[in-house]
């Protein structure tokens, strides 16, 4: 992981929050710096460096999405991840669709707060990869100039539309594809409303793909956002925590996956 | 005159034309018609009818009963218990004129209901009275119509004030929620605590949790009831949800809640689509399957099974477990019910059920539990659907807001 602390910007207008987030942050190697509007956060941004921000949505002022439309314009690919509360799927989509790397739901945890934020600096700082570079993770291979994909050594036999969409997710594995963009990129924009129609298809992959469709280790669901791929640290932390919670079904996806879920 | 007469009022006239009254009573009668119909209905008419009959008709005194309120209104000078006389009018519905007294008694009548009495002294013609009786009559009938209409839009506005208040109170919940929860997981993510400590703060983690799941059903109730009682359907957003792809991401959404069971899925046919609010009918399955989980015997058997026949989707989720007194059942869907069973158990809010059954109700479908043939209970949702049309599916599609 990084040597050197992770420089992260925390932006929004609770106290209380900032206050609760400073002494783990700080504990877990990150190095802290508070802002209360998204106003005093461009400000900061302009003068200090950062690896990474956290973005309130809901702020007075110019607000979460305006903020990060602007931080955009002036670091492209500076890891942004948005906090966001439950019922609010469109603002997420919205969100991500500006370009923040990821959200994470009010309230959250901080275990799954830090991994979000060290994933994001890591897909940053990690060496772009080549459009035809073999793509492995778990025990998944795709390989985009034979069109092919194993699992454990074994072929799986995908048809075009469903080896595109596993690309399309492979390739950006840990981060959340929303609908619309994953159907934009595999149909076209006139197909960006077809969600159901996504759904099907995911649903197969997931039968070809998974030990256990109905417990998805790599293709998992954001509900009503979109699809992410899980990425390597995903795997191992499902891992771990099968092993903690000493369950004997398949590992679970990442707690703060299933967001949306307890209604 | 610009007002247009009610029904009615028509026959009142016929009858007071036909023979005796003067050409001033018919100006009289057009001026008192034009009155009532122009006449604020937020207020009760009574008092001014009967003041406005003392002086148009120059009258020596009116009284009117109005049976509904239990109100007598009286204009001018009675000599005798005029309140009595009018409620004796009414209960033994005794219409005539004395022509020594000079006084007019008159049922007044919706219909053939009587709703009240008018009790007149002076020189009237008895056709004329009886035509006020009859323009009294519908008066009055508009007059509780608008109470009645007033009275439902002040029992939807006051649904839709608490919706709103629970509402922005869910969501006032949430910053201090998120500080709890960071603290207390920052707390265990930093390590450095004693057993006991670390029990603590996983307590204090584990009931901020639940705080939250009972805000977000909260909300969920507070915006399923805004809806509901607007009485329209417009803000369902309906589209064409596939059961079998649905029920998967509601299996896998459960994660490790349902760990301790196995879930059997039947879907029938194996593969249908049907036109819903695939959040709504999602939430209502996951609170069934979640309390199969909650509830049920460890290790038994979940059954989900989502059947379509011609007119309804059935979805219905069966577990093993303490069979749900006959008493229990319906109420068990009411918020805030638990049964007495439940309430020693295992945690729980309260509220689930009541949102699955508002969930079912906005798409005019409805949810009911029974005792299951080989034990234990299936509790059912049930949707509608419009017949085979080829259309329909596309009508739903095109709906969505």
């Amino acid at each position: 992981m990084t040597t050197s602390a992770i420089r992260v910007l925390v932006v929004d207008d609770e106290p209380a929050i900032r206050r609760a987030l400073r002494p783990p942050l700080t504990e877990l190697g990150f190095e802290m710096t508070e802002a209360s509007r998204g106003e005093m956060a461009l400000e900061l941004l302009r003068t200090e460096p950062f690896d990474a921000v956290l973005l309130d949505v809901n702020m007075p002022g110019i607000g979460g999405i305006e903020t990060l439309r602007r931080i955009r314009s002036m670091a492209p690919r500076l890891p942004v991840i948005i906090l966001t509360v439950r019922d609010r799927e469109e603002e997420k989509v919205g969100a991500l669709e500006m370009g923040a790397d990821d959200y994470v739901t009010k309230p959250f945890g901080v275990r799954e707060l830090v991994a979000r934020i060290r994933a994001a600096v890591r897909r940053v700082q990690a060496p772009p990869a080549s459009e035809d570079a073999v793509i492995e993770i778990g025990e998944i291979r795709l390989s985009p100039s034979r069109r092919s994909v194993t699992k454990r050594g074994h072929a799986i036999h995908l048809t075009r539309k469903e080896f595109d969409i596993l690309h399309c997710l492979m390739s950006r594995a840990g981060r959340v594809i929303t609908y619309s963009r994953l159907l934009t990129a595999v149909w076209g924009a006139d197909c960006r409303e077809e969600v159901e129609y996504l759904r099907t298809f995911i649903r197969q992959l997931r039968k070809k793909i998974e030990d256990d469709p109905a417990h998805p280790r790599y293709m998992l669901t954001d509900i009503y956002v979109g699809y992410r791929f899980a990425d390597q640290q995903m795997l191992d932390d499902q891992d771990a925590s099968a092993t903690q919670s000493l369950s004997t079904s398949d590992a679970e996806p990442a707690s703060n996956l299933s967001i949306g879920t307890g209604q | 005159m610009g007002a247009i007469r009610p029904r009615g009022l028509s026959r009142a006239f016929r009858t007071a034309r036909g023979a005796g009254a003067s050409a001033a009573e018919m100006r009289n009668l057009h001026e008192f018609t034009r009155s009532t119909l122009q006449m604020n209905l937020g207020v009760k008419p009574g008092p001014h009818i009967a003041e406005q009959l003392h002086t148009l008709f120059e009258l020596d005194a009116v009284a009117l009963f109005d049976a509904d309120l239990r109100e007598v209104y009286t204009a001018g000078k009675w000599s005798v218990d005029v309140n009595e006389l009018a409620q004796n009018v009414y209960h033994f519905e005794s219409s005539d004129d004395d022509r020594h007294t000079g006084i007019s008694r008159r049922v007044i009548r919706l219909g053939s209901v009587p709703i009240g009495s008018l009790v007149l002294r002076g020189d009237v013609d008895p056709l004329t009275s009886s035509a006020l009786a009859g323009i009294i009559a519908i008066t009055f009938d508009r007059f509780r119509a608008t109470a009645n209409e007033s009275r439902i839009e002040a029992e939807r506005e006051a649904e839709r004030m608490r919706a709103t208040v629970l509402d922005s109170l869910a969501h006032a919940y949430k910053t201090p929620l998120t500080a709890i929860r960071a603290a207390s997981s920052g707390l265990a993510e930093m390590g450095h605590l004693s057993a006991a400590q670390a029990e603590l703060v996983s307590l204090i983690d584990e009931q901020a949790a639940l705080l939250n799941e009972l805000t977000n059903r909260l909300l969920t109730t507070a915006r399923l009831e805004s809806t509901d009682v607007q009485g329209t359907r417009a803000s369902l957003q309906l589209e064409q949800v596939s059961a079998a792809s649905l029920i998967d991401e509601i299996v896998a959404s459960l994660g490790e809640r349902s760990a301790a069971n196995e879930i059997r899925i039947e879907i029938l046919p194996t593969e249908f689509a049907f036109p819903c609010d695939r959040r709504l009918v999602s939430m209502l399955l996951t609170q069934y399957l979640d309390n199969a989980c909650k509830y049920s015997d460890a290790d038994s058997l979940i059954t989900l099974r989502a059947e379509r026949s011609e007119t309804e989707v059935l979805l219905s989720v069966h577990s093993f477990g303490d069979i749900i007194p006959p008493s229990d059942r319906e109420r068990i869907f009411d918020r805030y019910y638990r049964t007495s069973a439940a309430a020693t158990r295992a945690a729980g809010t309260g509220i689930g059920l009541s949102i699955a059954k508002n969930a079912a109700a906005a798409h005019g479908g409805s949810v009911w539990v029974a005792a299951g043939e080989r034990g234990g209970n299936t509790f059912f949702a049930a949707f509608p659907i419009a017949s085979e049309a080829p259309s329909s599916s596309t009508d739903a599609e095109r709906n969505i807001a």
